[in-house]
């Protein structure tokens, strides 16, 4: 096993210095960004690394709400981006992620696959908030661009005594399933296209690649789970702003 | 089945204010009128003069900011939305179908419709029976409009409601079309209230026409006399120039 430490770090960014010097070398604009990104992501890593340590440490309950409190909000403030042509997508955002994270690590805790640790709950909710925010960014940006652009076929079904459920049924279902596309995909390729994030890492700090393997499958079917709830929450609540209640499309 | 002079439709000082861009914009302006069962009405007038806004008041797609509507001297907001465009039917002026077939199509608002019925249906607007299996990307412009009509009817309506159904069409299918709104008002004794930019069709039609500017009502009455001889300066030069 190899020991890693800032001079590994340091020598590794030797690989972002050789993506630099393409880049300059190609013409192509993104030196800087590489440059900033390299720093950046180091910086922002290192202080993750020590405040985790601390909360491990201090091991309360408090820090580890707040800190997944801290994730949900920037999650649901990012994703809400892509709300554009409806207003509330933070708090929808806000709602469905919450609810994707809360319902699948507390099916976690109460099925004993985890323990209430800040070990376990705080990765896990990192993956969990960061793939239900996308999923969620999926679904606003579906929504919104499928009914805009469908709004004919929307009124046709409104204006032959449809309610705005049944006029947008087919919009709803398309963008909770691109919401969820991502995981799918991770789900039918996994193992075969690429070895997933967590089951690397696991495996480089010196895991046996079974243990690692068992451990990817739980996080895979956490992830379903919490991305359908999510996608599913976000669908719903993000196509009812687009009608009221007179059955009107007001997008 | 007898046709009865009756208001089936009313505006009220109806009118209705949007706001684009951050400006406020009258797109229908104080249009009080009432619509006989069973006639036809051309709303009429140059673009942006209100028409298929205040056709979206009809069946209550929009809802309007200032008076009111009714339908059979009710308020629209009285009528459960779904249930009142089941009976002021609307067409917009791109037929829209559901992927499928025409049978698909027709059975959209009513899924329990008989093969008998379908027939009937697309017999009713000049369509053989056979069209039934056919997908309906496969159509040309006119028999897309004419299935857009058949799934309409299929809900029996009191009113239709037709937003240039015309204005995409070749001479040919256009005047299939206006035999068929003619032919549907009479048997079926459908009020009829159709937009068009064309005094031409309007008095291919007949009926009574509205003459709109800028959301206003601008002259009423028989077609060919409000097309012919026009009472106001406005109607007569815009009738004029489309005539010409």
């Amino acid at each position: 096993m190899i020991e890693t430490g800032y001079m590994q770090v340091l020598a590794a960014a030797a690989l972002a210095v050789l993506a630099i010097v393409l880049a300059k070398v190609k013409a192509i604009p993104v030196g800087k960004e590489i440059a900033f990104g390299t720093v950046r992501s180091f910086v922002q890593l290192v202080a993750v690394g020590y405040a985790l340590e601390f909360i491990f440490n201090t091991k309360s309950f408090w820090l580890v709400a707040l800190s997944v409190a801290v994730m949900t909000v920037v999650g649901a403030y990012t994703a809400a981006q892509r709300a554009k042509h409806f207003t509330g997508g933070f708090f929808i955002a806000l709602i469905s992620i919450s609810a994707g994270s809360l319902v699948t690590l507390g099916l976690m805790l109460a099925l004993r696959i985890i323990t209430p640790e800040a070990r376990y709950i705080i990765p896990l909710a990192g993956m969990i908030i960061s793939n239900t925010m996308n999923a969620g960014a999926v679904t606003f940006d579906r929504i919104s661009s499928d009914l805009k652009d469908h709004r004919l076929a929307v009124e046709t079904a409104l204006a032959l005594g449809k309610t705005w459920r049944q006029a947008s049924l087919r919009f709803y279902r398309n963008a909770v399933k691109a919401g969820m596309i991502s995981i799918l995909n991770f789900m039918k390729t996994v193992g075969i296209v690429a070895l997933p994030g967590a089951m690397t890492g696991m495996i480089l700090a010196g895991a046996s690649p079974l243990e690692a393997v068992l451990i990817q499958v739980i996080v895979g079917y956490m992830l379903i789970s919490s991305v359908s709830i999510a996608s599913i929450l976000a669908g719903e609540m993000a196509i009812r702003r687009f009608f009221n209640a007179a059955e009107q499309f007001v997008g | 089945m007898s046709c009865h002079n009756t208001v089936v439709l009313e505006t009220r000082h109806a009118g209705r204010q949007i706001i684009k861009n951050g400006n406020a914009i009258r797109t229908v302006d104080n249009v009080s009128y009432a619509f006989n069962k069973a006639h036809i009405y051309n709303l009429i007038g140059p673009s942006g003069a209100g028409k298929s806004s205040l056709l979206r008041l009809l069946n209550r797609l929009d809802e309007p900011t200032e008076g009111e509507v009714r339908f059979f001297d009710k308020p629209l907001a009285e009528y459960p939305p779904t249930e009142l465009r089941r009976m002021v039917s609307m067409l917009f002026q791109t037929p829209y179908l559901f992927p499928g077939t025409v049978r698909d199509n027709l059975q959209f608002c009513c899924c329990d419709l008989t093969d008998d019925k379908i027939g009937q249906l697309l017999t009713r607007v000049g369509l053989d029976e056979s069209f039934a299996g056919k997908d309906a990307d496969d159509l040309s412009g006119g028999e897309r409009q004419r299935v857009a009509i058949a799934r309409a009817l299929s809900l029996e309506p009191e009113v239709l409601l037709l937003d240039e159904p015309t204005a995409s069409l070749d001479p040919t299918s256009s005047q299939t079309i206006e035999d068929l709104i003619l032919r549907l008002s009479e048997e079926l004794c459908l009020t009829t209230i159709i937009v068009t930019h064309h005094p031409n069709q309007a008095l291919r039609l007949g009926g009574e026409t509205l003459f709109l500017v800028k959301g206003r009502l601008v002259e009423t009455g028989k077609t060919e006399k409000v097309l012919k001889d026009p009472e106001t300066e406005l109607a007569r030069k815009y009738i004029n120039r489309e005539l010409r």
